[in-house]
């Protein structure tokens, strides 16, 4: 897996979220005042009942203690700034709650944090002072809340706590991506500048082949030993860089396998380490989030901030479903014709199968990653074998169909590169064929 | 964490922290060693307060019951506090039935107020003794010795948190040992001074009760709390 480093870009990495406000205090007896309140009526209770009056001295020092608490000034309202030291990151990643109170006087202030689901505090979880910072990490990708910071301020004397209670902001998490180091490449590009040799000779830097020099021809790229074979003078040419569109299906139908490494946790981190990989060779590369039928897309794009509007965009579609634009119509912007096709999918939703050689048919080049890592259990009953034995069967019914159309389907385990899986496809360009 | 919820590990956030570069807290936080010693010295000083109190043993129902009611309660606090660092999940229904019912008994031992049981039994087998006005004051001594190491020990804070009241501390004492020093006076004879006696002590109490019952925050915000555009 790659190093998660792209929320600490600079200038992606975000300020946190600043929210300071103040906060209505409820102030109530501490346990302490309780104890000492029970001492001292019931001190004096039994020196009025047994007319003892060493008893109306031992209720004294509480009596007094409370007495003279309940003269401390206690402010009624706080002002309390929570900030999370980023707002993006990757699963995994180590972030920081920095929490401020200002306006509690000579109080004591307590802070306790109370993580929500999927956030993992590292470390205590209780601080005290005017300021403390809570350190977390976030266990799974989602726009998921970070929790509530609970904040008691005691008076000097401790006998009356204050509590208050403060939502820590929202946190985008960012599928950890998978490492990818190679691309796909098509053997027809479009006649657009990039960094891919394509078979036409042009302005590139790889060989191409030599021919015959013509008048305006480059000095320097005479090859002179050709031309001393042959007799005339010969130049070298190169081949034309190009770029490709490149269109990355993340089908989130189903979450099947063990929360973290399940069908859509790698479904996300391959389409994130696709999109990297793609935009580091100045591919244009766009994403469609598959749910249920409908879609949510982002037309292709270039650049670094790309990576982030796709994650963002399949952060986005992972909460409804049945939204967005019908798959099989989907319109030309959210998928260029001639563009090579990434889908991340574990295949078990049929409408999606269909889409995809309703695709081929097309004349799209389609690639299919299978991140199906999950198997229904295995019982005793011989019902229930015959029942997995013919799920496998129809799942290798569906691989072997798509091959025959010209889908390839690799396999990746989450675990190992997607560069491994797809090597066959690196190595040499893809054949997009009708 | 308030006292209510049960105190945690006697640590503070200052490790992670300063591990990223936080802001220092400071705080009247204390070392584990501290907070080890403070819950040894609840036990302690408990235990020592139900001996106190209950030497010479008396025979009686009502004593054996409010003695056994003021070990119950020492133990339990001391447990309580001695276990206050097991955190208690929010969620426990897909727990297994033995965690959950240690889960039920945490939960329990922190809501029970025992030292309140533990502190009037312990001044209940005090009342079943013969009148020995010094024996009630050092009980008296004790008693707020343990209260304030119970709460030193139940919010993680140390002995110095205590130092801006210790001028109370001293007038505590004081009229705890007027107290006794009045005890040990000659009783006043039956009559209107005793009479009177009385009424003053009800009267003390009604005062009293009137002074800590109320216990809220005064009204109007405070000269140092910073105000707000929006507020």
């Amino acid at each position: 897996m790659s190093e998660p480093n792209m929320p600490n870009d600079p200038v992606l990495r975000a300020a946190g979220q600043r929210s300071g406000r103040d906060s209505e205090l409820v102030w109530r007896s501490s346990r302490h005042a309780r104890r000492l309140l029970t001492l001292g009526l019931f001190g004096v209770f039994v020196a009025t009942l047994a007319r003892r009056p060493e008893f109306a001295g031992l209720a004294a020092p509480a009596l007094l203690l409370l007495a003279a608490g309940r003269i401390q000034r206690r402010p009624p309202r706080i002002s309390v700034r929570v900030r999370l030291t980023a707002q993006r990151a990757f699963e995994g990643e180590l972030i920081g709650v920095d929490v401020a109170a200002e306006g509690q006087g000579d109080c004591d202030v307590r802070w306790t944090l109370h993580p929500a689901h999927e956030i993992a505090p590292v470390g205590p979880t209780a601080a005290d002072g005017a300021q403390a910072r809570f350190v977390f990490t976030p266990e799974r990708w989602g726009k998921r809340p970070v929790g509530t910071v609970d904040l008691v301020v005691r008076d000097r004397w401790r006998l009356a706590e204050g509590h208050a209670t403060v939502n820590v902001p929202r946190l985008d998490c960012y599928p950890a991506p998978g490492q990818q180091r190679t691309t796909v490449v098509l053997r027809r590009l479009p006649n657009r500048l990039g960094e891919h040799p394509a078979r036409t000779s042009g302005e590139g830097v790889e060989f191409f082949g030599i021919r015959e020099y013509v008048p305006g021809d480059r000095q320097r790229s005479i090859n002179w030993a050709a031309s001393t074979r042959r007799g005339r003078l010969q130049v070298n040419t190169f081949a034309a860089e190009r770029s490709q569109d490149v269109v990355l299906i993340a089908d989130a139908t189903s979450d099947v396998g063990e929360p973290g490494s399940s069908a859509l946790d790698l479904a996300l981190r391959g389409t994130a380490a696709a999109a990297r990989a793609y935009l580091g060779a100045r591919d244009r590369v766009g994403v469609i989030t598959y749910q249920w039928g409908s879609a949510s897309w982002l037309p292709p794009g270039l650049g670094r901030r790309q990576v982030y509007r796709i994650i963002d965009s399949m952060l986005s579609s992972d909460s409804g479903w049945a939204r967005g634009t019908n798959f099989s119509r989907l319109p030309r912007a959210a998928l260029p014709p001639g563009s090579l096709v990434v889908a991340f999918s574990p295949l078990l939703d049929q409408r999606f199968v269909e889409a995809l050689r309703d695709m081929r048919e097309r004349g799209f080049t389609i690639l299919v990653v299978d991140v199906l890592n999950a198997e229904p259990p295995a019982r005793r009953r011989s019902e229930h074998r015959m029942a997995r034995q013919i799920w496998r069967m129809e799942q290798q019914a569906i691989r072997f169909s798509l091959s025959q159309l010209g889908v390839p389907v690799v396999h990746w385990d989450g675990e190992e590169s997607l560069d491994l899986p797809l090597a066959g496809h690196t190595r040499r360009p893809m054949v997009n064929q009708r | 964490m308030t006292a209510d919820q049960g105190p945690q590990a006697p640590v503070t956030a200052d490790a992670p922290a300063a591990a990223a570069g936080a802001p220092a807290t400071a705080s009247t936080a204390i070392t584990m060693r501290e907070a080890v010693a403070l819950r040894v010295a609840v036990a302690l000083l408990g235990a020592g307060s139900v001996v106190w109190a209950a030497a010479p043993l008396v025979h009686t129902a009502l004593a054996s019951w409010a003695l056994a009611l003021a070990i119950a309660g020492v133990a339990a606090g001391a447990l309580r506090l001695a276990v206050s660092w097991v955190p208690l999940p929010e969620d426990n229904y897909l727990l297994p039935a033995p965690a959950r019912a240690v889960l039920r008994f945490l939960q329990a031992l922190r809501v029970v107020p025992w030292e309140e049981g533990a502190l009037m039994a312990v001044v209940w087998l005090e009342v079943l003794h013969p009148s020995r006005p010094w024996h009630t004051a050092f009980l008296g001594a004790a008693l707020i010795a343990y209260l304030l190491a119970t709460h030193l020990a139940e919010s993680d804070a140390s002995p110095r948190a205590l130092r801006p009241q210790a001028w109370l501390l001293a007038a505590g004492a004081a009229l705890l040992a007027l107290g006794a020093g009045a005890g040990m006076l000659p009783a006043a004879a039956p009559g209107a001074g005793s009479a009177l006696l009385r009424l003053v002590a009800a009267g003390a109490l009604i005062v009293a009760a009137g002074l800590v019952l109320p216990h809220g925050a005064p009204s109007g915000p405070p000269e140092s709390a910073p105000r707000t555009p929006d507020s």
